[in-house]
């Protein structure tokens, strides 16, 4: 492994010119988990390795007024542990914690999960089901883009050349929610996912759901949204029957590829009992959200965030 | 009085390995400042013509000092270890080194096989024993098989294929014991079934690594993670390059585990070549990739089992077929079936018992000794033929298992005479640790449905040839042990430590062993085929009673008394008769000054020595219809019990009972036999349930990673407390202090255990392994449809 | 400017390992491995993989668990390591490796420096680590030889203050 030039710029104006100056013979170095091993194996040859060690505000987890940012730069093992990161937000930090295995969580970052732009990446479903916002600083400006519209392909994403991903924005959701990621392997974390079920219901106060959220990882070029079965799910109460057909809705929207991990067929089959499970589980949160609120019969703050 | 056999002495390597501070073979690069580094360009292809090679550019690269491809008519490649032939004009396996580079740095050297041109013409391949036994197979490994002039010690009875019905068929083997024919017609039942088994990769966790050192006088001096120093490694460098054997020293450093692969020298022959080449010192580490790709892997075996039995259970007839899968062996000479199919002889009294078996080449990376040695391949489809048949009889599966099982004192199929099995102990332990005769408690809610399964196995001991040692006793009263067989992990330094300890009856403490040193330490052949323990042991106790003897002879001449007279205990000699006294060993070796006259006696920095030498008794051997009765030293036995679970949704396998018991002999060290069964269990459950060489459309493995090859991790065991580790020994008669190997027989039976758990669980029968979640989720889905 | 290397030179790094303090210059390129194997000759941590999954290369960096496999040196830059090196002092062996040693979970011992140093992570977040918490934290470190049983034994041994006095496994890192 070599390379030529080496940056740890200390603000992101820097850092984005340096990113437009060297172009595609440049890489940002978060955790180093992706691309170390990328550089190591002569997969990847670029000239320069801009680092973003420097740049404390992209470390940060923040609460506003109608959001959670979490900066880029934080590892995982921060994401995991964040004690902000509670009630239906729990997918993200569950997500991001079914990532490989601990030494890796300790250095690796939410931003690099995305940014390296695996469609297996298991951060990614969490932060799609929780309507996350990519945010992307760059010479000519900062902009936001749906994290849906955020990957390009596998390894690709819409930034341009000079921009950064700076972090994810969450907004506020409706207080009967309940979130969360399943993540199919046959050994444990440490296994590229095979198939990656995030689900997401928001629940009226009567359990009929308003709006669902199907986010999967491992079975198309980029993470992707099942728009079929948010549909079918929206103004439904779930049953047992409700579960079936949007687990076999699921598996004839996508047509995933045949690789060393797992068939194509396999793959599908999976994304029916996944999802199935996944939309489960999270019915099962948003229901103890409902009666959660029921117990306290306080007003609905900011409490479906704690 | 220190008797230290059956004891759990502490490791003697433990200190230096919990510290970092033992050395592997990686180690020493830093002491070498002027090191050279060697990268390999491999073939990405399993089968195709080599248009071009052009290699100018690299060798241009500043930093570069030699490459070598295939095409050198000064390298004798043909006679190169299998798997570091590299490719002259065609390369036949995906992972075949094409050429070979040598720079002054690792970055130069990657840097020089991304400069090197080579054009490829694409030709059709075989992965596997189907594809490439057909009689006209897509692709021909080794075209020049019947050509070839074989060396004479190839030449047996039964090796060389009588009609070959495929030209990638290169050995055969067979047996005809009784009349099979006959006895079928007498069966009650007969079950008839055609098994497979995957590729597999040892896996040890250090990657292959030698450093050679040139020598002034054009010598090599090399430390390399290989085994046989003496047996494998100097010997094949003295015979490829033809030197001397004064100026060949090989050093085994701190092992990073080996399960047989390391017993082919291929990165050792490289890292010589180059060594030779450039007059320089060499290193050569092969990356994880390369481990997949281009170390050679098991043999993957396909039966065919019929075994016909009556209604009570007795087995009258075994008719087995096996083919093992050797890769792109060309030239073989070690592959017949024979190895393999020695499973089949090992458990069972069946002496109507038929086996035809050959050895298949495929353009694959070519197989080389793994944990097992074929036997877990070979009896995989036994075992779930038996379990079957005791579900068809509705006979307990341990009780069908004892009724056929061997004796001590009955003959094998192949007529050879077993002194030592305790397999029938084995086999309770463990239905009795796993409550084989409870079912399974099934979960209340969910998809996981469980079983429980049982099977036993034997393995062979390859005799494999003569092990030396020396005892040196110092004169302060301490002892080194020279050995030069393996340490690959499995603490044999420690129990052979414990010997010397109780023929001495000395603490472990003032005992050093030195092991792997060819200038050093005396011959052995290696580690291999679980012989250590008996043929390094019995040579060990020999030079212990050698030492002991020498010194009762000068603690003899010295008093004046008979040696038999006197007993060594530690640094003592006890003088027994009418008087009874006690000597001080160290006090009668004597110093000497610049004044004083030498002396022949006990000298002061003269250790006394005591040597021993062992060879197993030599084969006979095998007669025309594949019989002899002694071809095997002995076998060691296991059985395990497994309860497992199987997800109806996902097929996936979970073990949540497991116990495996061992007849190992008298066990020398019981906490290192422990860590051989557990890690026997979680290496099969590794291979049984989940690795395999997956390829792609080129022929290459595409699953050349630590990930992708589903190595178990800590979550695929089950938890310690449902895990046994039970030894239930019958002393070997020619064992040291009875004691025999076991390593291997262990990982045999956890396969069947487990399938028949399977078929417990959720009542579908696997006819091979892997049994990956997919193929189980494929057979539940398909006796789904047939219902 | 946040130049730090440019082709050819090398970067100055300053970093405490096993509590010294030292400084080298290095080309950034190189990883928290390579610098310890081959800059500083501490051989005890390993190589294993080109993937950063079988784990022998684990160093402690401010008390976490890194694979050093896959972290650049300039990662490392003013941070604390301890590797394997690190733990014995002169009291003697860490009582993790104490442990290892007694229960007889090293056989090959190529997988024991990172599995120690990954142990002893482990349990100075949770000393209370259950078995299921430990299986957990280690499935990023593979062993071939020992079946992961007697790992697990030692690991408790410490977790249950076999290896007192004091806190059986916090040590000032």
């Amino acid at each position: 492994m070599r390379f030529d030039n080496y940056f740890e710029p200390t603000t992101l104006a820097e850092c984005s010119s340096l990113l437009k100056e060297y172009g595609s013979a440049s890489r940002l170095l978060a955790g180093g988990t992706d691309l170390v091993p990328r550089l190591k194996n002569r997969q990847l040859k670029i000239s320069t390795v801009i680092s973003l060690q420097g740049i404390p505000e992209l470390s940060r987890i923040e609460k506003t007024e109608n959001s959670m940012n979490i900066g880029a730069m934080v590892t995982l093992r921060d994401v995991v542990k964040s004690p902000l990161l509670t009630g239906s937000l729990k997918v993200v930090a569950e997500a991001a914690g079914h990532i490989s295995s601990m030494q890796i969580r300790n250095i690796a970052t939410i931003g690099g999960n995305s940014c390296n732009a695996s469609p297996s990446a298991d951060s990614v479903p969490g932060l799609l089901v929780s309507d996350a916002f990519a945010l992307i600083s760059g010479a000519d400006g900062d902009r936001s883009v749906p994290l849906i519209d955020f990957f390009a392909g596998p390894g690709k994403t819409v930034l341009r050349e000079g921009e950064i991903l700076t972090g994810f924005s969450i907004p506020r959701t409706s207080p009967f929610t309940g979130a969360t990621y399943e993540k199919y392997t046959i050994r444990g974390d440490t296994d590229i996912t095979i198939v990656g079920a995030g689900c997401r219901l928001n629940l009226n106060k009567q359990g009929v759901i308003e709006s669902a959220r199907i986010a999967l990882a491992a079975v198309a070029a980029t993470p992707v949204r099942i728009d079929a079965v948010e549909k079918l799910l929206a103004g439904q109460k779930l049953t047992d029957e409700l579960v079936k057909e949007a687990g076999n809705l699921a598996a004839a929207n996508i047509s995933p590829i045949s690789d060393q991990r797992a068939t194509a067929s396999y793959r599908k089959e999976m994304v029916s009992v996944w999802v199935r499970h996944a939309l489960v589980e999270a019915q099962k949160r948003a229901i103890a959200a409902i009666d959660k609120s029921n117990e306290q019969s306080s007003s609905v703050e900011w409490t479906y965030y704690g | 009085m220190t008797n230290m056999i059956g004891k759990g002495a502490k490791r003697i390597d433990a200190y230096d390995k919990v510290t970092g501070k033992g050395l592997f073979a990686g180690d020493y690069i830093n002491q070498f400042p002027n090191l050279l580094y060697v990268k390999a360009l491999r073939s990405p292809y399993a089968h195709a013509k080599i248009l071009k090679l052009d290699v100018s550019k690299a060798e241009k690269l500043e930093g570069v000092v030699k490459i070598v491809t295939g095409a050198d008519a000064d390298v004798d490649w043909e006679n190169f270890p299998k798997s570091a032939i590299f490719a002259k004009n065609e390369t036949i396996w995906a992972g075949q080194g094409i050429a070979l580079v040598a720079a002054e740095s690792l970055d130069i050297a990657e840097e020089a096989l991304d400069l090197i041109e080579v054009e490829y013409e694409r030709l059709p391949h075989v992965l596997d024993y189907y594809a490439a036994s057909a009689a006209n197979p897509a692709s021909v490994i080794d075209p020049e098989f019947e050509t070839r002039e074989a060396p004479s010690f190839q030449e047996r009875p039964g090796e060389k294929p009588k009609q070959r019905k495929s030209p990638n068929i290169v050995g055969a083997y067979s047996l005809d014991a009784g009349d099979v024919d006959r006895a079928m017609e007498k069966a009650d039942i007969i079950i008839e079934k055609e098994f497979w088994t995957g590729k597999k990769t040892a896996s040890a966790l250090e990657c292959a690594n030698a450093v050679a050192r040139y020598d002034s006088d054009g010598g090599i001096t090399m430390w390399s993670n290989g085994a046989g120093v003496h047996g494998v490694i100097k010997a094949a460098v003295c015979r490829i390059f033809k030197m001397q054997e004064n100026k060949v020293r090989i050093i085994q450093p701190y092992m990073g585990g080996s399960f047989g692969s390391r017993l082919n020298p291929y990165i050792e022959i490289l890292t010589v070549l180059m060594a030779l080449k450039t007059k320089r010192t060499v290193s050569f580490e092969y990356t994880r990739k390369e481990m997949y790709t281009s170390a050679p892997s098991n043999w993957p075996c396909i039966t065919k089992v019929k075994i016909g039995a009556k209604r009570d259970g007795t087995i009258v007839a075994h008719d087995y077929y096996l083919a093992e899968e050797i890769g792109a062996a060309v030239n073989n000479t070690f592959f017949t079936g024979r190895l393999s199919s020695s499973g089949a002889c090992c458990v069972y009294n069946i002496p109507n018992t038929r086996m035809d078996t050959c050895a298949v080449a495929t353009n694959t990376v070519p197989a080389a000794e793994y944990r097992g040695l074929g036997c877990p391949e070979a009896e995989f489809g036994i075992e779930c033929v038996i379990n079957e048949l005791a579900d068809e009889l509705k006979i307990n599966p341990v009780e069908i298992r004892l009724k056929n099982m061997l004796k001590k004192g009955d003959r094998n199929p192949y007529g050879e005479l077993i002194t030592s099995i305790g397999l029938s102990k084995c086999l309770q332990a463990c239905a009795d640790a796993v409550k084989l005769n409870e079912p399974s408690v099934q979960p209340e809610n969910g998809p996981w449905r469980r079983g429980k399964g049982i099977a036993t196995a034997g393995k062979q001991n390859t005799p494999l040839g003569r092990s030396e040692a020396e005892v040196r006793y110092n004169s302060d009263g301490t002892v080194e042990l020279l050995i030069s067989c393996d340490e690959n992990g499995m603490g044999i330094t420690t129990s052979l430590a414990q010997m010397v300890a109780t023929e001495l009856k000395m603490p472990m403490e003032k005992i050093k062993v030195i092991k792997g040193d060819t200038l050093v330490t005396p011959y052995d052949n290696y580690s291999a085929s679980s012989r250590t323990t008996y043929n390094t042991g019995n040579a060990v106790k020999l030079a212990a009673e050698d030492c002991i003897r020498k010194l009762k002879e000068e603690v003899a001449r010295e008093f004046g008394v008979h040696p038999s007279k006197v007993e060594i205990q530690n640094d003592k000699a006890i003088l027994v008769g009418s008087h009874v006294q006690e000597v001080d060993i160290p006090s009668l070796f004597r110093p000497t000054s610049p004044f004083s006259q030498g002396n022949w006696g006990l000298q002061k920095g003269s250790p006394v020595v005591g040597k021993g030498i062992f060879c197993p008794a030599p084969i006979h051997m095998w007669d025309a219809k594949g019989k002899s009765d002694r071809v095997w030293n002995w076998f060691q036995y296991s059985a395990c019990a497994v309860e497992a679970e199987v997800n109806e949704e996902t097929g996936q396998i979970r073990i949540i009972n497991i116990a495996s018991s061992a007849d190992t002999g008298n066990p020398i060290n019981p906490k290192l036999v422990e860590g051989q069964i557990e890690g026997g269990v979680m290496m099969a459950i590794g291979f049984f349930v989940n690795e395999e060489h997956l390829f792609n459309d080129r022929g290459e493995i595409s699953n050349s990673n630590m990930g992708d090859y589903r190595l178990p991790t800590f979550l695929d065991m089950p938890k310690n407390k449902n895990f046994a580790s039970l030894i239930n020994p019958d002393p070997l008669p020619d064992g040291p202090y009875g004691a025999k190997g076991m390593a291997e027989s262990i990982t045999i039976p956890v396969g069947p255990a487990i399938a028949e758990a399977v078929y417990q669980a959720v009542g579908v029968r696997v006819t091979g392994y892997p049994m990956t979640a997919e193929r189980i989720l494929q057979l539940i889905k398909e006796k789904e449809a047939a219902l | 400017m946040s130049l730090v290397y440019s082709n050819g030179k090398t970067v100055r790094v300053s970093l405490e390992v096993n509590g010294k303090k030292l400084t080298a210059d290095v080309a950034p390129y190189m990883t928290l491995l390579d610098f310890l194997r081959k800059e500083i000759n501490l051989t005890g941590t390993k190589h294993g993989c080109d993937d950063s999954n079988c784990g022998v290369c684990t160093v402690l960096v401010n008390g976490l668990a890194i694979k050093s496999c896959t972290m650049l040196i300039m990662q490392a830059n003013g941070k604390k390591i301890t590797t394997i090196e690190g733990l014995e002092d002169e009291n003697g062996l860490h009582p993790m490796q104490k442990a290892f040693v007694d229960h007889f979970s090293v056989q090959c011992g190529f997988c024991t420096p990172g599995m120690i140093l990954t142990a002893k992570a482990i349990l100075d977040e949770n000393p209370h680590a259950t078995e299921e918490e430990i299986r957990e934290g280690l499935h990023g470190n593979l062993c071939r030889c020992t079946g992961y049983v007697k790992i697990v034994e030692a690991i408790e041994a410490v977790r249950d203050g076999e290896y007192n006095p004091g806190c059986a496994c916090s040590k000032e890192v």
